[in-house]
């Protein structure tokens, strides 16, 4: 079926003029895919009525400021100015017309005439792709936003991300943390004392540091008497920062609630953060016991039964 | 606060149960100390007896019965004393140490309020002036202090008018009557702040009412002045004698230098003339006699021929003083807000009653979140409002006629005051107070006209608190 041609656009899209044009602009019609490459710039919905260089206003306003007098007696070479003006003028409408009459054409085909890159936007659009942060799932870190929904309680988003600001907004607060060197950070970590500086930061790194490598797997019965057969596996980034932030809130659930008011929780979850990161929380020997019984437990897994399950 | 006994028992010694011949202790645990039922009746409350004691929870789960074996969660140690939990809800930082200081933040002086140039400038608080709104307790815990290296703030328009306001009035020796209104968390409190530095910065005296509702919701004590008759006034003595400290310790080098005028023989301690008038403060030491103590020291200050200094007497949280109070009379009958006195010192002054003797000011401001909603105030301030534009399309609003929630002296006292709208705040007072952020290292994005768009839209169109919600206590930093 061909696609409809929308003529109101099309009348629209005419410029007209009262004038007759002096004379033909000679210019063959260019190729469709000519018309498609060059750049649309201006919008022809009415007539482009500034004009374009001093040289045509000033010759306009000579004309407009002489309505009742005939044109000057003139000299042959500045009729000869005028007239060259006047076609110049012409074809400029007859490029607009051209124009106007390629997006028809373009209509006709059933392709969309306007660039949506120049047109119709006020601040111009995006560079694709887009940052990750734009998309309003990931607009936050993707530790903070993971972590975030481990605050959560009853289902209020909205308070665990205040509560999480308040986190942030302590740690950037408090004095730059003393690391203790019998319990390292995670490589890679900046300085205790830019910590503070990038709470986001300050946050993952006490998460990681703390983040257990394997969890123990029991296979029932496989131990031979009904026991179990613990088995270390190990976890992915995601759970494994789960796991750690888990023991976190566990050991904030263990702290004394020394006041009221809405930064009490907040202000509890952010000192047992700094407590990780200076080597004093008791989430440090958890984290030592998995890795101590995944270690033992690693022989288990030459088990023949176990391959299976593997 | 509640008496051991109910009203009506206090009326009619507790024959009743002494005539049942039940031996009741008198500290016998009562779950409803207004109740008008004779307490002896009911029987002591049973103690945690052992059927209490096995921590199992039993629920109906798919309608059957279950019992789960609570946990046991241990001892925690020592509860935390007495006010430590309200200590730690009201603590007030005034500083950051991580923050990075901001070069072009000055010191505030005694003009950069009232300078129209310096309109979306950020000074910052000299110390003294610090330790003076400590006094007053002017900060607020919800407010941001604690986040930069020292406590700034920006001069808006709205400031420049209000110091405006205050600067005309006492150099013709009047006193300024304003009332700030405004949207939540539009900087209505900052304001009280920044007209309170002025004051500071200037010798003013300052007296400033933290929060209405302390005055008015029933948490302090309160007892009939004596020889009031009709209406019967009511004094506070414990607020008083915090008043009076407070007012000590904010304004100690003025007092020390101003003198009594009259000699004041009805204090607990006898205060002649010439004394000092921090003397006389000092001569609140209890409770009792702080409110004849707090009357003295307002005679003196608003002694005329003393050469005092102008007076700012400021209150936030204005709408707690329009209502109903939640105290009663001897006859168990409500006590209107402006029969306390020390509401109606403040009333008085702020319709107009009272005329300071070398001019000053009397500012409220009203709150949005935690304020009852007042119609006769609401109703006023609109009045006020629509008076001031004068316009000739806007015309004044009447009451209504179908509502009976009016009150009379409430629109009495906004008679004649000032209103002044705490409004958002431009995009260029926006973007210095974010290049201030910035600066400080709390804002770690650069400043230029979209993220400064972007704010100002997120903060409802310039709401100061909002944009500091959206850029400061956010989880993107």
């Amino acid at each position: 079926m061909p696609p409809r041609l929308n003529l109101a656009s099309a009348f629209r899209a005419l410029s007209l003029r009262s004038t007759t044009p002096a004379a033909g602009p000679g210019i063959s019609q260019p190729l469709l895919s000519q018309k498609l490459a060059a750049p649309v710039a201006r919008r022809f919905y009415s007539d482009n009525l500034t004009p374009n260089s001093n040289n045509e206003s000033s010759s306009s306003s000579q004309i407009a400021s002489s309505p009742g007098q005939l044109p000057p007696s003139s000299s042959s070479s500045s009729s000869k100015e005028v007239g060259e003006q006047q076609q110049q003028q012409q074809q400029r409408h007859n490029e607009d017309n051209l124009d106007a009459l390629s997006r028809l054409e373009m209509v006709a085909y059933g392709l969309n005439p306007f660039n949506a890159r120049k047109e119709g936007h006020k601040y111009g659009l995006p560079s694709l792709p887009l940052p990750s942060e734009l998309h309003k799932d990931h607009r936050y870190d993707d530790v903070m936003g993971q972590i975030t929904r481990l605050l959560m309680k009853d289902g209020k988003l909205s308070k665990a991300q205040r509560d999480m600001a308040m986190i942030l907004n302590y740690l950037r607060t408090s004095p730059a943390p003393k690391t203790n060197p019998a319990r390292p950070l995670i490589p890679g970590s900046p300085a205790p004392h830019f910590l503070p500086l990038d709470p986001v930061t300050y946050l993952r790194v006490a998460i990681d540091s703390v983040a257990p490598l394997v969890k123990i797997r029991g296979f029932r019965g496989l131990a031979g008497g009904g026991r179990n057969l613990e088995v270390p596996a190990p976890l992915a980034a995601r759970q494994r920062r789960r796991t750690a932030f888990m023991w976190i809130l566990d050991a904030v659930q263990k702290r004394k609630s020394k006041g009221s008011g809405r930064k009490m929780f907040p202000t509890r979850v952010a000192e047992e953060i700094v407590a990780v990161v200076e080597g004093r929380s008791t989430v440090w020997d958890k984290r030592a016991q998995v890795h101590k019984l995944g270690t033992a437990t690693r022989a288990n897994l030459m088990n023949s039964q176990i391959k299976n399950f593997l | 606060m509640s008496a051991t006994n109910c009203l009506r028992c206090l009326g009619r010694p507790s024959v009743a149960g002494a005539s049942r011949g039940v031996v009741v202790p008198v500290f016998a645990p009562r779950t409803a100390p207004f109740s008008t039922t004779a307490i002896q009746n009911a029987l002591p409350a049973k103690g945690k007896s052992g059927e209490h004691q096995d921590r199992s929870v039993r629920v109906y789960r798919a309608g059957r019965k279950m019992t789960f074996k609570k946990k046991h969660t241990g001892d925690r140690g020592k509860p935390p004393a007495p006010g430590e939990r309200k200590a730690f809800r009201k603590k007030i930082v005034l500083s950051n140490d991580n923050a990075l200081p901001v070069p072009w933040v000055t010191e505030m002086e005694a003009s950069s309020l009232s300078n129209e140039n310096k309109v979306g400038t950020i000074v910052s608080l000299p110390p003294a002036v610090q330790d003076q709104l400590r006094a007053t307790e002017a900060f607020q815990p919800t407010q941001t202090w604690g986040l930069f290296r020292k406590p700034s703030t920006l001069i808006r328009k709205e400031t420049v008018e209000l110091v405006g306001k205050m600067e005309k009035a006492t150099a013709n020796k009047q006193t300024a009557r304003v009332v700030l209104t405004g949207e939540k968390i539009s900087g209505k409190s900052t304001m009280l702040i920044q007209a309170q530095s002025y004051a500071y910065l200037n010798n003013w005296i300052v007296i400033h009412f933290p929060d209405a509702q302390e005055l008015t919701n029933g948490s302090t004590e309160y007892a009939p002045v004596p020889n009031t008759e009709n209406p019967t006034l009511y004094m506070q003595q414990n607020y008083c004698l915090k008043l009076l400290q407070s007012i000590k310790k904010a304004n100690e080098k003025i007092l020390a230098k101003l003198l009594t005028v009259s000699n004041h023989s009805e204090l607990p301690q006898n205060i002649p003339v010439n004394q000092t008038l921090l003397s006389l403060i000092n001569a609140a030491k209890e409770a009792e006699g702080a409110w004849s103590v707090f009357q003295a020291l307002w005679s003196e200050l608003n002694a005329h021929g003393a050469n005092r200094p102008p007076i700012l007497l400021s209150m936030d949280n204005l709408p707690h003083i329009m209502k109903i109070s939640e105290y009663r009379s001897a006859s168990f009958d409500k006590i209107h807000s402006h029969d306390l006195s020390l509401v109606k010192l403040f009333t008085e002054a702020l319709s107009g009653n009272t005329r300071f003797p070398s001019g000053g000011a009397v500012i409220a401001a009203t709150n949005r979140n935690n304020g009852p909603r007042i119609p006769s105030m609401e109703l006023a301030l609109k009045q006020r409002l629509a008076e001031q534009r004068a316009s000739q399309e806007e015309t004044v609003p009447v009451r209504d006629p179908y509502f009976k929630g009016y009150d009379d002296r409430v629109e009495k006292v906004l008679k004649s005051v000032e209103v002044m709208e705490v409004n958002r705040i431009g995009k260029r007072e926006a973007r210095s107070l974010m290049e201030y952020w910035a600066a400080s290292g709390l804002l770690r994005t650069t400043v230029d006209e979209q993220t400064v768009s972007e704010k100002w839209t997120l903060g409802g169109g310039g709401v100061l608190g909002e944009m500091e919600r959206a850029a400061l206590l956010t989880m993107k930093i």
